[in-house]
């Protein structure tokens, strides 16, 4: 272990929680302004020009706020719930690939701060962690809603989970790897996966959207029936923190969907010019996000039994059937001809249709028998 | 303006009702005050007469229960207004009893849609209704002194019987109240009431006693705790100041009570003490998302006491307004319903701006955007303007049509507003009667019962429109017959810009104070929110003896607790959204 | 010292500090989360023998899945204060006989079989612990336990469904 290589983790670490800190702030920003514009309104448009400002107004305003912590919750585990909340989800972006090695001052230079063999496990793993700080928030708080928002978010934390990890199997296999940057190089040759696993890039955004609580499974923050559940009692910077947490979760897990599915930094030119690389995967996540940001300003809130029943009940079987899928069209296209590869997105797209239609027939209006 | 009284005939059986009297000889005897109508019941009979009453004469939807206090004569008076689902004249029924202690048997056991309203005549009144199941005060608070709608009591710093109050002009010098007290208390407490020594167990006590005794026994033994979970005063989805309270078996709802009463400002006392006319702008107040239709009813009301009929401009005016203020009330309700099931605001902007449009038009017309105070004993204030008019057209012509159509496409088929709105919340048509409701929620429940068809008022018999009916009496039905009554509200405005005549908009001169004859009158419109009532006993003074508002959100609570058992929390909030409850005029 | 036996001693410390806080803990909730720290650093302690999967499944399996729903059980029943007393009047006896036993034949290994705690040098192969390795081992060499356990995990899934299951007839 040499200085130098200490060096260069530390200046990407830093890089990369700047850029985080940064991007939660303006993602905020992002999210009024799209939701305004889709909703025929301006949006922040006082602070500066275009309202950039906002942000950071909107810091100042919150770290000045007063803290109140409720006389009767658990001081301790109360301070360290926001606390559990955001670390895991700075950590997660660890393993992101953010372009093509470089060559600096004579050293290799990985583009991403840790570029482990089991990368893709590493995220699923700390994003597990992340449920801690919403049960322990809902707990220490010592509030019914509280309470009940924090056993609500973190089982369907834990649900969407399987589903997710279903979905992050699909790369894996189509690549051989673990490791983010092999799953990168691969699509180089392959193509985005996207276009071989459509119905499973569906699916991990769905069970992304769950995972990190945005709308329609805003379950965790369903302001309408828990006045914002887990987080109710906090205030100032501790909500701060657990606001920061769901957007740069955002942040995070978009890059993660570019990297496994969207071909990550991968784009025209990015062989020839490595810089290109950051650029083009900013770009898809910023891409993603509004996708995000559309469904928020566009559907009702599912309610809580019929997201856990989609959970169970849909989107687990169907990965479950993708997997199956992509390991024999991979094993066709080993034995018989390379182009047999193609039965993946074939066979998937009727996984796909066969579960909305099992959807479409719960949903059919039925005689219900009458109280 | 005329004040001929159309009462003083003898009293006849109204065409089209029953002559109970003849059904129950000696029981029920006629109402043959000058200027009042229906019958009177033995208080003893009561039940008997109502049962029948629903069994026999079909009379299924109890609308109105409140009580009057006849001081000179030292009675109480219980009115009931009953009408029939299939349409027609309503009957009404009375139940005299003294004034101390007035006993009046409960009729909940035979319409459940008396629940609120007796708690209601019990609170203000003190009327006891025996066999009530939860005979609570429901809008003063326990422990409030006395039953402020009887005549005799008075409020702390009590100054005059009615308004204008001699006492605030001392040599022609007006003052008002507010600066003469402004920091001192004006709570008067009972005698063996301390506010320093009392905690608040005792009626919090009496509410979570009344949610246990629906408390079932697990069929298997096991002993289970139900979590008693308090949503509101404050929370964000009650639509205002409103409580329920919840006993929950895990997140399924076991039983609900609504509490509520934290806006109450005792309209109807304030009413009593007003002029007819100064009463107008009050009304605004009731339901302020929907205050022309406030105005209309209230006009009816002292209409018919009076005798009256506006002139045929004037007719239009109010029909034009009254389904304006209906499409401005549920573009407010789906869009609010929307969002209580998690929609990120998206439907409520894109719906506001509609109502606003609407409301640019009343600003026009009346002077107001929302307290628009805009309708007259016999006409209204003035004409639509001639740019108004032309807005209007625009809207009901070309612009709401075409906004109609695209928010039914962009709600009407969401998966996701299908998931939570089918099946949910459910009210069966037998149980939308039982509980007196009206408007959307008793049509959504597949009764076909709207009073502008059922009972038509005003000019509504000459217009062509369809009264849209749910199937499955559920969130989403409530929600697609209230896009179904914006389009059929447009159509009638378009007929009536048709056939809209020129002419003068109110009868007579117009007249700040006037006494209308010796009697009683109830008159109903069909609101947005469903039937909206008043009910005034004038004694001949300026000021109405008895003023009563039959409030629709208020009534169609009752049925809020039963729709939600079985259900999740989450639901709770959507059923109160399909409800459509607005908390000025549950609380009054 | 190398930096490795540094960091061993270290992690061993909170290892030992963090099992002890799980135990001698009154409050229900605290012990779940001394649990999740040592199980952090038993993760730890695989990363440092070159097993980064293991390491990562140790943490998505117990923190991440198992944790939480021990967890999920102490804040539903609310039995998060433990009572003062032990509720069983044999088990601190029993507990340190138990104890005993376990001292004593970690003595007897420690000083009579000298072969297990000889020193095994690690195959610094990239290869080593990976994904494919542990793949390949469990679905050759450990196929027959591999199996049994997952026809035992579903046996366990099916009986708590026919166990939460309602009957036809009773009130959904």
């Amino acid at each position: 272990m040499d200085a130098a290589l200490i060096w260069e983790w530390v200046i990407k670490a830093l890089f990369l929680i700047f850029f985080l800190l940064g991007g939660f702030a303006y993602l905020t920003w992002y999210e009024r302004k799209a939701l305004a514009r889709i909703q025929v309104r301006y949006g922040p448009n006082r602070a500066g020009p275009y309202g950039l400002l906002q942000p950071i107004a909107d810091a100042v305003k919150l770290i000045f706020k007063e803290e109140l912590t409720p006389s009767m919750a658990d001081k301790v585990i109360f301070i360290l719930a926001p606390i559990v909340t955001v670390v895991p989800v700075m950590l997660m972006a660890a393993t992101v690939p953010w372009g093509p090695p470089i060559q600096l001052f004579g050293r290799t230079i990985n583009m991403s701060v840790a570029d482990l063999n089991v990368g893709v496990l590493y995220i699923t793993s700390i994003a597990s962690i992340a449920v801690y700080g919403i049960v322990l928030a809902g707990w220490s708080s010592n509030n019914k809603y509280a309470i009940l928002g924090g056993l609500r978010a973190s089982a369907q934390m834990v649900s969407y989970e399987l589903a997710l990890g279903l979905a992050f199997v699909l790369p894996i296999l189509l690549a051989g790897s673990m490791r983010l940057m092999d799953i990168v190089t691969k699509q180089a040759e392959m193509g985005w996966f996207v276009l071989i696993q459509p119905v499973g890039a569906l699916i991990f955004l769905i069970a992304t959207l769950a995972e990190i609580g945005r709308a329609p499974f805003d379950m965790p923050d369903a302001e309408q029936e828990l006045s914002s559940s887990y987080h109710s009692e906090y205030s100032g910077m501790k909500f701060a923190l657990f606001f920061m947490a769901e957007y740069e979760k955002m942040i995070v897990i978009c890059a993660i969907a570019a990297t496994l599915f969207f071909g990550g930094f991968l784009g025209p030119g990015v062989d020839k010019w490595p810089w290109l690389g950051p650029i083009y995967l900013l770009a898809k996540i910023i891409v993603l996000l509004f996708l995000m940001i559309w469904v928020r300003a566009t559907f009702p809130r599912i309610r809580y039994d019929r997201l856990m029943a989609l959970g169970w009940k849909v989107l687990l079987p169907t990965a479950l059937g993708l997997v199956f899928v992509t390991a024999l069209g991979i094993l066709l296209a080993e034995a018989v001809n390379p182009a047999m590869l193609w039965i993946i997105p074939l066979l998937s797209l009727v996984a796909g249709v066969l579960a909305v239609g099992v959807i479409e027939r719960a949903l059919r209006r039925k005689e219900y028998a009458r109280r | 303006m005329t004040t001929a009284a159309p009462h003083d005939v003898p009293h006849t059986v109204q065409a089209g009702t029953p002559d109970l009297a003849a059904r129950f000889p000696g029981l029920v005897a006629p109402d043959e005050r000058s200027g009042y109508s229906g019958w009177i019941v033995t208080a003893d009979h009561l039940v008997q007469v109502a049962t029948a009453l629903r069994d026999e004469f079909g009379y299924d939807l109890l609308s109105s229960v409140t009580g009057v206090d006849y001081l000179p004569e030292g009675k109480m008076e219980v009115v009931y207004h009953a009408f029939k689902t299939t349409g027609g004249p309503g009957i009404c029924f009375k139940v005299q009893t003294g004034r101390d202690d007035p006993q009046v048997p409960s009729l909940v056991s035979v319409y459940p849609g008396a629940e609120l309203q007796e708690r209601e005549a019990w609170d203000l009144l003190g009327i006891k209704f025996t066999g009530h199941p939860d005979l609570r005060r429901i809008l003063m608070w326990e422990g409030f002194n006395g039953h402020p709608l009887r005549k005799d009591w008075q409020e702390p710093y009590y100054e005059d019987e009615a308004k204008p109050f001699k006492s605030r002009s001392p040599e022609g010098h007006v003052y008002r109240f507010e600066d003469r007290n402004p920091f001192g208390d004006n709570v008067r407490y009972p005698e063996d009431f301390d506010p320093e020594k009392w905690t608040p167990e005792n009626p919090e006590d009496l509410l979570y006693k009344s949610l246990k005794t629906y408390q079932a026994e697990s069929p298997d033994g096991i002993e289970t705790d139900h979590i008693v979970v308090n949503m509101g005063p404050q929370h964000p989805s009650t639509h205002g100041v409103f409580r329920f309270v919840v006993a929950l078996d895990g997140e399924k709802i076991v039983n609900l009570k609504p509490v509520m009463g934290y806006l109450h400002r005792n309209h109807e006392k304030i009413g009593e003490r007003n002029t007819y006319l100064m009463n107008m702008p009050y009304t605004d107040r009731l339901d302020y998302l929907s205050p022309m239709s406030n105005n209309f009813a209230y006009a009816l009301t002292v209409e018919k006491l009076m005798g009256i009929t506006p002139p045929e401009r004037a007719e239009y005016i109010r029909v034009i307004m009254a389904e304006l203020t209906r499409i401005a009330n549920h573009c407010m309700c789906i869009g609010s319903l929307l969002n209580d099931l998690g929609a990120f605001f998206t439907p409520m902007i894109y719906l506001l701006e509609e109502r606003d449009l609407i409301l640019d038009v009343f600003e026009a017309t009346a002077g107001s955007r929302m307290m628009v105070n805009y309708f007259r004993f016999g006409g209204v204030a003035r004409d639509i303007p001639e740019d108004a008019l032309e807005k209007i057209k625009g809207l009901a012509f070309e612009r709401l049509p075409r906004i109609l159509d695209e928010m039914d496409r962009l709600m009407s088929e969401n998966e996701i507003l299908r998931a939570r709105g089918i099946g949910q919340g459910v009210l069966t048509a037998e149980d939308a009667i039982r509980y007196s409701a009206t408007g959307p929620l008793l049509r959504g429940s597949g009764v076909p019962y709207d009073i502008r068809r059922a009972d038509p008022y005003s000019i509504y018999d000459r217009f062509e429109f369809d009264i849209p009916v749910g199937k499955n009496g559920d969130i989403y039905d409530r929600y697609i017959i209230r896009l179904e009554e914006m389009r059929q509200s447009v159509r009638i405005i378009q007929q009536a810009l048709k056939q809209m005549p020129e002419g003068p908009v109110m009868v007579g001169k117009p007249q700040y104070q006037f006494r209308p004859p010796v009697g009683e009158s109830y008159g109903r419109v069909e609101g947005p929110k469903g039937e909206l009532g008043f009910y005034i006993v004038s004694n001949g003074k300026p000021t109405p003896w008895r003023y009563h508002v039959r409030a629709p959100s208020f009534i169609n609570l009752t049925a809020f607790g039963p729709m939600c058992v079985g259900q999740k929390v989450a639901d709770t909030v959507a059923i109160l959204g399909s409800i459509d409850i607005v908390l000025g005029e549950v609380d009054r | 010292m190398s930096i490795d036996l540094i960091l061993f001693l270290v992690l061993a410390l909170v290892a030992v500090a963090t099992a002890l806080g799980m135990l001698f803990s009154r409050n229900a909730v605290y012990s779940a989360l001394f649990l999740v720290l040592n199980f952090a650093t038993v993760a730890v302690f695989y990363v440092l023998l070159s097993a980064p999967f293991i390491a990562l499944t140790q943490i998505t399996v117990y923190a991440g899945a198992i944790m939480v729903l021990f967890l999920f059980v102490i804040m539903l029943l609310g039995a998060e204060r433990l009572p003062a007393s032990p509720a069983l009047p044999w088990q601190r006896p029993l507990a340190i006989f138990l104890a005993l036993v376990l001292i004593a034949e970690t003595g007897y290994l420690l000083l009579f079989r000298q072969a297990v705690t000889a020193t095994v040098s690690l195959p610094q192969t990239d290869v080593f612990g990976s994904p494919s390795q542990v793949g390949t081992a469990l679905f050759n060499q450990y196929l027959l336990p591999f199996e049994v356990t997952s026809v035992l995990l579903l046996s366990a899934m099916v009986g708590v469904i026919v166990l939460t299951v309602r009957k036809k007839g009773e009130r959904e």
